[in-house]
């Protein structure tokens, strides 16, 4: 059922596939077992050992790519999605961070018009493990299992998914939508597809303050009548009003995006919200079997 | 990042949007100005009025005292420091206006309402802003406001016009995240002018805002965060100057849950950091400048470093933390290393022969616990 979101064998190019972090990632997607079938990029890079193509639309023509990760520079990000869409991309996956919320805006305007699915902006990817992942998701936090992840911060989720898969719990899809204020992929977008597939048996939140999207996702597991469990981590309880800490998304200002707002809906939502780490994981080995 | 209200207001000034006339102060002696006068706390927050942040000066011989004062609080752990000077304005009805993002849709929001003030946030005040969405362009969002304005008295729409076709351009061309002004006064002769002013914008894109990097720059310690952020590419703010435990982190997630998880079990961390080992590219400054501050913490009693290597080595890391710990000697708390994933094994052999008592666990609810102990132990000590 998760295919609807995206197929384990589906065609990836890189764009930007020559620069440093580019490269040595497109190596570690490919011994992942990512079926990247094509770099972009406009020079050359003997070191780069899948075929290289000056544009995306060339690449998209010549191997029949359908997704595409994207590690360019955070100003050329929204080039880079534009030039995807343009190529016929369905599926973008952007990680550089600090890419402009005005940029981010119009890539959002952009993907939306074309009908493609954008990850991003800043997100460390996604992955069915075992299978393929586009980003750089760690590979010792990944494991085949049940659990849908979708996760604002990677080192967050990082963590939490590596104490998971050290007490047997492994994913079915994790998918990191960024700390951004405005992102292409919400978590609400994701509960569809949690909810409908049979081989997720439970559903992992890494949240934080600021913004409204836990409060979304809680509307959204209430319109799915999603029966699931559904555990949340929310990160920032004790953070500084007015300042940016780290991510942009998770700046609090007044009444909005406080962790009591988004305890409060998540929990009418029928989720368990963790204070920690440790209480989270402990919630999912008392309810869910490892597998 | 949240522009002070100073700043904020030479912005809208800059753009031919009428604030009342003002000047920064950053100590108490008297500046030239016209009493009697307001004077507001600087600080990045809401509810300054409340916590004795905007006083009224009446003439030049009380205004040292006033500003002194108000230099010298703390409103809602920032402390004041600055003070922005205003002159008073005449009997005016405070409207509202905001321009946000609406980060679901994509679309920008403008919000009005004819009455603004301090109490926007109540549920009955909220419940009389009225909104629109807009594509994130000026004609559209100029468009939009056009719908609200038969809902407003007509003595307001005219302003509300004004305002539009001055701010909409400000919002794209800093790339605002949100404007607000409120109160916006509506002066009886038709004129307005912004009562206060709020301004976020966004850091991410300073490479190619060049009057907000020169703002961060003419001001760091007024804008520590953005200042950092800005000259070395990474995160630290100081959280509690009284903070007992000093945070060596990196990745603003699992850095923000520490924090939250060091205060639910009874203590005070000193910082939050978000260091970036992925920017590290063999240079230990950062590691350096961070060891720094967290020494220079009165009541730092234990230091907790945590590294998850997922996609970096900590074979490379290990090292420059060696070299950065002998660049601090003033250093001599307990530090706590959480380290694993990607060479573990060559790190810890790295630390044997180094001959460092530095403290190493894998599991990060050891390495609390044991920071946390540290940190009673040489209290008691």
């Amino acid at each position: 059922m998760l295919d609807a979101f995206l197929a384990p064998d589906v065609k990836v190019l890189v764009q930007g596939a020559t620069g440093r972090s580019g490269r040595s990632q497109t190596a570690q997607m490919v011994a992942y077992g990512t079926n990247i079938v094509a770099g972009v990029s406009r020079r050359d890079d003997p070191e780069v050992k899948i075929p290289l193509f000056k544009t995306c639309a060339d690449a998209v023509r010549e191997t029949g790519a359908k997704a595409s990760v994207v590690f360019v520079p955070p100003l050329d990000v929204l080039a880079a999605i534009n030039e995807a869409i343009e190529a016929g991309i369905e599926l973008i996956v952007t990680v550089a961070e600090g890419v402009p919320v005005h940029d981010a805006l119009k890539a959002k305007a952009a993907t939306r018009e074309a009908g493609v699915r954008w990850v991003g902006a800043s997100t460390p990817g996604l992955a069915i493990p075992g299978k393929m992942k586009m980003g750089f998701l760690p590979n010792v936090s990944l494991a085949p299992g049940g659990l849908g992840v979708m996760s604002k911060s990677g080192t967050l989720s990082s963590e939490v998914c590596y104490r998971l898969v050290e007490r047997g719990f492994g994913q079915t899809l994790w998918v990191g939508v960024g700390g951004d204020s405005v992102k292409g992929t919400r978590f609400a977008d994701l509960i569809p597809f949690f909810a409908a597939d049979p081989a997720t048996t439970g559903i992992v939140i890494v949240g934080e303050i600021g913004g409204s999207e836990e409060e979304e996702l809680a509307d959204a597991l209430i319109a799915a009548r999603c029966q699931k469990p559904v555990f949340a981590l929310l990160a920032g309880r004790s953070a500084l009003e007015g300042v940016t800490m780290g991510h942009a998304g998770a700046l609090i200002s007044a009444h909005i995006g406080t962790i009591e707002t988004k305890t409060a809906a998540l929990r009418k939502a029928g989720a368990e919200v963790s204070p920690s780490i440790k209480l989270l994981i402990e919630a999912v080995s008392k309810t869910l079997a490892p597998s | 990042m949240m522009l002070l209200e100073h700043h904020a207001k030479e912005f809208l000034s800059q753009a031919g949007v009428p604030v009342p006339e003002g000047v920064i102060v950053t100590d108490p002696q008297v500046p030239r100005f016209i009493f009697p006068c307001m004077a507001k706390a600087q600080v990045p927050v809401g509810g300054r009025g409340k916590a004795g942040g905007i006083l009224k000066i009446k003439s030049a011989a009380e205004a040292p005292a006033i500003i002194e004062r108000i230099l010298g609080l703390t409103i809602r752990n920032h402390p004041v420091r600055a003070c922005r000077l205003e002159a008073l304005v005449d009997e005016a009805a405070e409207a509202y206006f905001s321009l946000a993002f609406d980060p679901d849709s994509g679309t920008i929001r403008i919000l009005i309402a004819a009455e603004g003030g301090v109490d926007i946030e109540s549920p009955e005040m909220r419940a009389k802003l009225l909104q629109a969405a807009a594509p994130p362009a000026v004609a559209p969002a100029q468009a939009a406001l056009e719908t609200l304005l038969p809902s407003l008295p007509e003595s307001l729409r005219g302003p509300m016009r004004e305002v539009v076709a001055r701010l909409i351009p400000l919002f794209f061309e800093r790339e605002a995240v949100l404007i607000e002004i409120n109160p916006l006064f509506i002066l009886p002769g038709g004129g307005w002018v912004a009562g206060d002013a709020k301004i976020l914008t966004d850091d991410n894109a300073l490479p190619r805002q060049p009057e907000l990097r020169a703002l961060i720059e003419q001001y760091p310690a007024l804008y520590p965060e953005a200042a950092l952020k800005l000259a070395q590419g990474f995160d630290f703010v100081q959280l509690d100057k009284l903070g007992d435990i000093g945070l060596v982190t990196t990745g603003a997630g699992l850095s923000m849950q520490l924090v939250d998880e060091i205060i639910q079990r009874g203590h005070r961390p000193f910082n939050f950091c978000d260091i970036r080992t992925g920017g590290f590219k063999g240079d230990p400054s950062r590691l350096i400048q961070v060891l720094k501050w967290v020494a220079s913490g009165p009541n730092v009693s234990a230091i907790l470093m945590n590294f998850f290597a997922g996609n970096t080595n900590l074979a490379e890391l290990v090292p420059l933390i060696l070299i950065a710990l002998k660049n601090v000697p003033e250093l001599r708390q307990k530090i706590i290393l959480r380290m694993t994933g990607n060479g573990l094994d060559a790190a810890r052999k790295i630390l044997a022969e180094s001959g460092n008592p530095i403290h190493v666990e894998t599991d990060l609810e050891r390495a609390i616990d044991r920071a946390l102990a540290d940190a009673k132990e040489w209290q008691h000590a």
